[in-house]
């Protein structure tokens, strides 16, 4: 077990010395999920909100395909990428396979169900009351939208954090369309499996410590968020 | 006469296949007070809903102001404004749960003095509560900042669903004041639905009695519910707690209402005549028609409630208090079934 503890030390030396591949790992994660989140909110809020708020037929086998596609295996989301990405594929002339925006691409598609499931949930289980109070206001179409998105903040944010949490850990799709390239596509996640398997275990329990801290702070700022607004 | 601020005809509103308002011919006339009075599912909310533009009817149009709307219309969405029966804030402070509808209004101006005054309003110190979080209020304190959101807007129609129904006594008494001082203050009609009954004869300018989603009456009838039970052969009625037997004729369906109209008073018990009941009962209450002077005894029979109108003349001659055991009156003959 003495690799736990060496992990611990091994973590500290490489985040306080600076260590170049590390930091090149951390922002290769923060960056990839940083743009996956941002379009996985961008489309997914919109589209939970409707499906939450509209009634319409097909709704509930459409529920069911968005709660079936929240445990998409994240091997499975790389291999459609890949095959979509490489250069016999459909967007291969984009030359987006092997580079973080690929990755982004893939991440977007693992976190995106997750935020329409979820964002839907909040919206379903708003108070109809809101609605009346709102319109009862005079709001209209649009300030209704926007001020019920607004009111089931709580319920998006918690589903924005489990997105955000399934892109930060995920493996299938870093390697399979980020290629694990050292300086360029590498990513925490990547880089821990890489170290595993040369035996590295402290620099792999460094990396995973470092993947923890982040976590913590995204959960930090999202707690003072909620408790400010 | 004014030009009435709302006018429907032969409107209707289904949820799925199941009819729950159905109103041939409804005005109301600006600045006046209006109370809905009817049992639980009677269409009180959803005829609030339907005026207040929340929902648009399955059938028929509304007129309000002279101009045909529906829910989002611009002609009317910053002119109504209703408050649901129970408390309800949006998740923020109480100052930017009130100052909400004027934002929306693009009334930024002065956005602090006019929060103030709602809260004052309805007997909230701004000081001590405009920054409070929607959580830490009791029932009757959301309430009455709920109402203090609608008043702020200064609107020209306020819908109240039973405004008074979950909050204690004090808090009741500042909503009822509040609520007619809007009247006073911006010519604010008020549409109030409500089980206090004695409140709204108090202060309405017209009654209006719903059933089963229809308008019938001024709420002054005494409307007795199913199931009857058949006592004997043609003899249909109820067996009240005090052994006596409300009779009426056979009715059309077990859950159909007998509204019965109470021809007279008496202390003594009557001399009845072929095709008359007469019960016994105490005297429950007694309230005053502001619109028309007129008295009202509300006389508990068993624990059947029947109105009674009473004359000068009535009133005078037996004396009628609360607690007096007085004798009714009616004919099987003019009991209507709805």
């Amino acid at each position: 077990m003495n690799f736990l503890l060496e992990g611990f030390f091994e973590a500290y030396r490489l985040l306080v010395s600076g260590n170049v591949e590390t930091y090149s790992a951390i922002l290769a994660t923060v960056k990839v999920s940083s743009y996956s989140i941002g379009c996985s909110l961008l489309l997914g809020i919109p589209l939970g909100f409707c499906l939450g708020y509209f009634n319409f037929s097909g709704k509930k086998p459409l529920r069911t395909i968005v709660d079936t596609l929240m445990a998409l295996p994240t091997v499975f989301i790389g291999l459609l990428v890949y095959a979509f990405l490489t250069h016999r594929g459909p967007l291969g002339d984009f030359g987006l396979l092997f580079t973080l925006p690929g990755i982004a691409i893939g991440q977007t598609i693992l976190a995106l169900p997750i935020v329409v499931g979820l964002s839907a949930t909040a919206i379903e289980s708003m108070d109809q009351k809101l609605r009346i109070t709102i319109m009862s206001m005079g709001a209209n179409r649009r300030q209704l939208f926007l001020s019920s998105l607004w009111e089931s903040r709580h319920g998006i944010l918690a589903g924005a954090i489990a997105a955000y949490g399934r892109v930060m850990t995920e493996v299938g799709i870093s390697m399979m369309v980020g290629g694990n390239i050292k300086w360029h596509t590498r990513t925490i996640t990547t880089a821990i499996a890489l170290e595993t398997n040369k035996g590295q275990f402290g620099m792999g329990v460094a990396l995973g410590l470092v993947l923890l801290a982040i976590a913590f702070c995204v959960n930090v700022s999202v707690s003072f968020l909620r408790r400010r607004y | 006469m004014d030009l009435p601020i709302y006018k429907i005809n032969s409107l209707k509103h289904s949820y799925g296949s199941k009819t729950v308002l159905a109103i041939e011919h409804l005005t109301v006339q600006p600045a006046s007070i209006v109370g809905l009075i009817g049992p639980n599912g009677s269409g009180k909310s959803t005829l609030l809903k339907v005026l207040g533009l929340i929902e648009k009817p399955t059938q028929g149009k509304i007129n309000f102001n002279g101009h045909l709307v529906e829910p989002f219309s611009d002609e009317a969405r910053f002119l109504i404004t209703m408050l649901p029966q129970e408390p309800f804030l949006m998740k923020r402070s109480v100052f930017n749960n009130v100052s909400y509808g004027l934002k929306l209004r693009g009334n930024g101006r002065d956005i602090t003095d006019k929060v103030n005054q709602a809260l004052s309003l309805v007997g909230l110190d701004s000081k001590d509560f405009a920054q409070r979080p929607w959580y830490a209020l009791s029932g009757g304190e959301a309430q009455r900042v709920a109402l203090a959101a609608r008043l702020a807007l200064k609107p020209k129609v306020l819908l109240l669903d039973e405004p008074t129904a979950s909050v204690d006594a004090a808090s009741a008494q500042l909503i009822k004041e509040a609520s007619l001082r809007a009247r006073q203050e911006f010519g604010t009609t008020l549409i109030v639905a409500s089980h206090d009954w004695q409140w709204l004869y108090e202060i309405c300018d017209e009654i209006l009695h719903l059933f089963k989603g229809r308008i019938f009456g001024t709420g002054r009838e005494t409307i007795i519910f199913g199931p009857w039970q058949k006592l004997g052969p043609n003899k249909w009625g109820k067996i009240l707690p005090n052994k006596q037997q409300l009779l009426v004729p056979a009715p059309p369906d077990q859950k159909a209402a007998a509204v019965i109209d109470i021809m007279s008073v008496s202390e003594d018990g009557p001399t009845i005549a072929s095709e008359e009941i007469a019960l016994w009962g105490t005297v429950s209450r007694l309230s005053l028609e502001r619109k028309t002077g007129q008295l009202f005894a509300t006389i508990l029979v068993g624990d059947l409630p029947f109105t009674v109108r009473l004359t000068p003349q009535q009133n005078k001659k037996h004396a009628i208090f609360p607690g007096k055991t007085i004798h009714i009156r009616y004919r099987l003959d003019q009991i209507k079934w709805v």
